[in-house]
């Protein structure tokens, strides 16, 4: 048998926005001061759901598109872990679509950082559900003729309880927000992560992001659902990067009158003695 | 045979059939009978032709059948389309004032309705009065209804007690001796406990200590569901449903990860969707523990019937190559103990696990041994994950102690191909170890695999094989035939993968000391292509029979087989 070299090193393009994602995740984990031993990183397929194998947390490298509901489980399972999905828009925003919508509804404590380059890497270039009108490839010859996912205006939309977006040039702004979501205690977090495709997506590039993006300024209130509407809806030359939304909603798990006598795993172990 | 006699209870959908049935049992099994009820209902809320059999005997019923000795018509469809079905020297109660120019000939008129509202002051209690006329009609005494009416209504107050308790003695006393020769099963002794399917299996999850339940609604499977939210507060369950089958299984597939006990349930399109996380759960060596009750197909097929149409697809759902443990329950009590057996094993082996009821043994209510409702957690199986832990240690069972995160040590799963400590991996020889590894967990199941039961004479010359709910059926069948003069048994298959070769051989008769091969072997169940011998082959039993099925969506009959395999 010819056996390929095993590689334990990321399987990402010199030049990927993933590697910056990472180091900053490794930092505001140290920021925020979390137990590693209690960090469930879950992930669904594609280059950027690869991430939890290259830092030091538990993992649930589930299916495509089936992030969501895995992590779901877990937090009602275990509702003391701190649940983090971490995947790309593609395995998010396209095959896992449903999830989403019915993940911000539910509001579960599960924080969702969507690497989201506009682009299919792991299947070679073909467009994701947030590719720009236009957008060819290979699949895609005559441009994207479909309306892009707005994520943020979805999240804001379904109750989702703190919608944020950042990019992986600045290093500083998306430690914040992962600090941000790590300390959220209200539900859902999604942090839409704007990072280029070196290999697949010429359009969005690092330059095309970094002229665009922009922080929302201390005047926007992100308890004003019309106002984080307007933001989320905006895209082009301009693109709000910040703390977009908190909806206020009380996350599922507080609701459930079952997980007031503690986490469902140490209910199961005090009845089973 | 001892005596036995069937109530057929008919209307439209919404005019109060069920609740009809569910009086008669309730009343009939404290009376000491011995009761079988099954309803044959259609996909609408309001409207069409619904009924409920409630068949009655002096020991266990295991079955229903086509004839009816005591139909109460509630619409003229019902009796339009019943009346043929009434046995000789049966009686027809139809919900009519018998002085009416149309009141149908041949038939024992009572104004069910009509009677409800001048007694009970509502229409609503027409299922008091039609109970009642049936107790009249048999002869039995009223006690055991009224009793039952004391406990049932105790929160709805003395007067809601006391209005159907007139509306049934009404009813008695419009049908009071009008039985004529019909002979209907004596009552005395003990009340009988009963069960139905559903309730039994959602007992059996809540007492072995599942945590959290989650699908997506899908008939017949959603009784479960319902069950289960109603026992949540009680079990300490989080029941939660999920926007799509593919999100339960998932949801599953991370609660077990996170070390509860976990299952979701469903029927055959919505198992389609599941066969990609079944899949996950091979890979990932989860626990999950999937209920598939069936209806026939294809595609969304008749919603509200009974079939046994997916045991090969149950058999090889989910791409790839990996171990699983499929269990059919006969009875309500069967399907109880088997859910709990579908976990243990899951967990044992760390695999995924499939119970397959259908309508038919979903819906039925029969005689059951009082199930424990005390919670009993089963054995995780779970290690705790020390600094140097990994999650897919290479063992000679193909077994690797298991971790819920949380613990010291990280716990690491993924899809893709892995190595021992769950990381991603495209090293070919790392994939074999771990898939062998996860294929060598196929020898430990089969032996701990159950054999088939079996029922009837020890000299047969006549063997009939069944798995699942065909069981009380072809029991019935036996008896009938024995009755008749002919050497013949039964073997049950309650769990139909793996099999364990040798096992079903002697107990067919093939091996051992006492082998006795019977001269002809008929395997019986509900589909067109006689499934289960393909199950034979698969598992390389040896054992070869003559196909007989059923795939018209109403269960088998004790009659219907016996006849049948006499043809």
């Amino acid at each position: 048998m010819i056996n390929p070299p095993s590689d334990t090193q990321p399987a990402w393009c010199p030049g990927c926005g993933n590697f910056l994602i990472l180091k900053v995740f490794d930092e505001a984990v140290a920021e925020a001061g979390l137990d590693r031993r209690r960090l469930v990183l879950v992930s669904g397929i594609g280059q950027a759901a690869k991430f939890p194998h290259y830092t030091q947390a538990n993992v649930f490298n589930g299916l495509h598109g089936r992030a969501l509901p895995a992590a779901t489980g877990i937090k009602l399972a275990n509702h003391d872990l701190e649940v983090v999905v971490t995947s790309g828009d593609g395995d998010m925003y396209g095959e896992g679509g449903n999830h989403l919508l019915h993940t911000f509804r539910r509001n579960i404590g599960v924080k969702c950082f969507v690497h989201n380059n506009q682009v299919y890497g792991l299947t070679k270039g073909q467009a994701s559900p947030t590719s720009d009108l236009g957008f060819v490839t290979k699949v895609q010859t005559r441009g994207v003729a479909l309306e892009p996912v707005r994520p943020l205006a979805l999240a804001i939309l379904e109750g989702c309880s703190l919608v944020m977006r950042s990019f992986s040039g600045d290093r500083d702004h998306l430690r914040a927000m992962m600090v941000a979501a790590f300390k959220h205690t209200g539900g859902t977090v999604l942090l839409d992560i704007l990072q280029p495709c070196v290999t697949f997506n010429r359009v969005n590039t690092f330059r095309w992001y970094k002229e665009r993006v922009q922080p929302v300024g201390e005047a926007h209130d992100p308890t004003d659902f019309d106002a984080a509407m307007k933001l989320a809806m905006q895209w082009g030359d301009a693109i709000p990067v910040g703390v977009i939304y908190r909806s206020g909603r009380p996350s599922f798990e507080s609701q459930q009158p079952v997980l007031e006598k503690g986490t469902l795993v140490g209910q199961f172990e005090k009845a089973a003695g | 045979m001892t005596t036995d006699l069937l109530i057929r209870v008919a209307g439209e959908a919404g005019q109060g059939v069920q609740t009809t049935g569910n009086l008669l049992v309730a009343a009939l099994a404290r009376m000491g009978l011995h009761v079988f009820a099954i309803k044959s209902y259609l996909s609408r809320i309001r409207g069409g032709l619904n009924w409920f059999d409630v068949r009655i005997g002096n020991a266990t019923v295991y079955g229903g059948r086509e004839s009816a000795d005591v139909l109460v018509a509630l619409t003229p469809a019902a009796l339009d389309t019943l009346r043929p079905h009434v046995a000789e020297g049966g009686a027809i109660v139809f919900d009519a004032d018998p002085g009416a120019a149309d009141a149908p000939g041949g038939c024992l008129c009572v104004p069910l309705a009509a009677i409800a509202k001048e007694t009970g002051g509502s229409a609503v209690m027409a299922n008091a009065v039609a109970t009642g006329a049936v107790f009249g009609l048999l002869g039995y005494d009223l006690s055991a209804l009224t009793a039952y009416f004391a406990e049932a209504f105790r929160n709805k107050g003395d007067e809601t007690v006391r209005a159907n308790v007139a509306c049934a003695e009404a009813g008695a006393q419009r049908l009071g001796g009008a039985a004529g020769g019909i002979e209907a099963p004596q009552p005395g002794g003990e009340p009988v406990s009963v069960a139905s399917g559903t309730d039994a299996v959602g007992l059996g999850a809540a007492t072995a200590g599942v945590k959290l339940v989650t699908a997506y609604p899908m008939t017949p499977a959603t009784g479960v569901l319902t069950y289960l939210a109603g026992a949540a507060d009680d079990y300490g369950i989080v029941v939660e449903q999920a926007e799509d089958e593919m999100a339960a299984i998932n949801m599953v597939c991370g609660a077990v990860y996170a070390g509860v006990p976990a299952l979701t349930m469903t029927s055959g399109g919505g198992f389609a969707l599941m066969a990609e996380g079944l899949s996950l759960a091979g890979m990932h060596e989860l626990p999950v523990v999937v209920i598939l009750a069936q209806r026939p197909g294809p595609a969304t097929g008749l919603p509200t019937r009974t079939a046994q149409q997916d045991l090969l697809f149950a058999l090889h759902a989910g791409h790839g190559e990996f171990p699983r443990a499929i269990f059919a329950p006969g009875t309500p009590e069967q399907a109880y103990h088997l859910t709990r057996r579908a976990l243990v094993i899951a967990h044992r082996f760390q695999t995924p696990v499939i119970l397959m009821t259908d309508q038919y043994l979903a819906d039925l209510v029969m005689d059951t041994p009082p199930l424990e409702a005390t919670p009993k957690p089963i054995d995780r199986y779970l290690v705790a994950a020390g600094d140097d832990y990994v999650r897919y240690a290479v063992t000679d069972s193909g077994v690797s102690p298991r971790a819920a995160p949380g613990g010291q040590g990280f716990v690491l799963l993924d899809s893709d191909a892995h190595t021992a400590d769950g990381h991603i991996t495209e090293d070919l020889e790392a994939h074999l170890d771990q898939q062998d590894k996860r294929m060598r967990k196929v020898d430990g199941l089969t032996q701990k695999a159950l054999a088939p039961d079996r029922y009837g004479r020890p000299d047969a010359d006549l063997l009939l094989l069944c798995w699942g709910s065909t069981y009380g059926p072809c029991r019935e069948a036996v008896d009938r035939l024995r009755a008749a003069g002919q050497k013949v048994a039964m073997l049950h298959f309650a769990q139909v993968w793996p099999l364990k070769p040798g096992a079903v051989r002697r107990a067919v008769g093939l091996e051992g000391d006492d082998a006795r091969p019977p001269g002809r072997i008929v395997c019986v169940e509900g589909n067109q292509t006689s499934q289960f011998r393909t199950v034979l082959r698969e598992a390389g039993v040896g054992v070869e029979a003559e196909p007989l099925v059923r795939y018209d969506g109403l269960p088998f009959t004790g009659e219907d087989i016996a006849e049948r395999v006499q043809a």
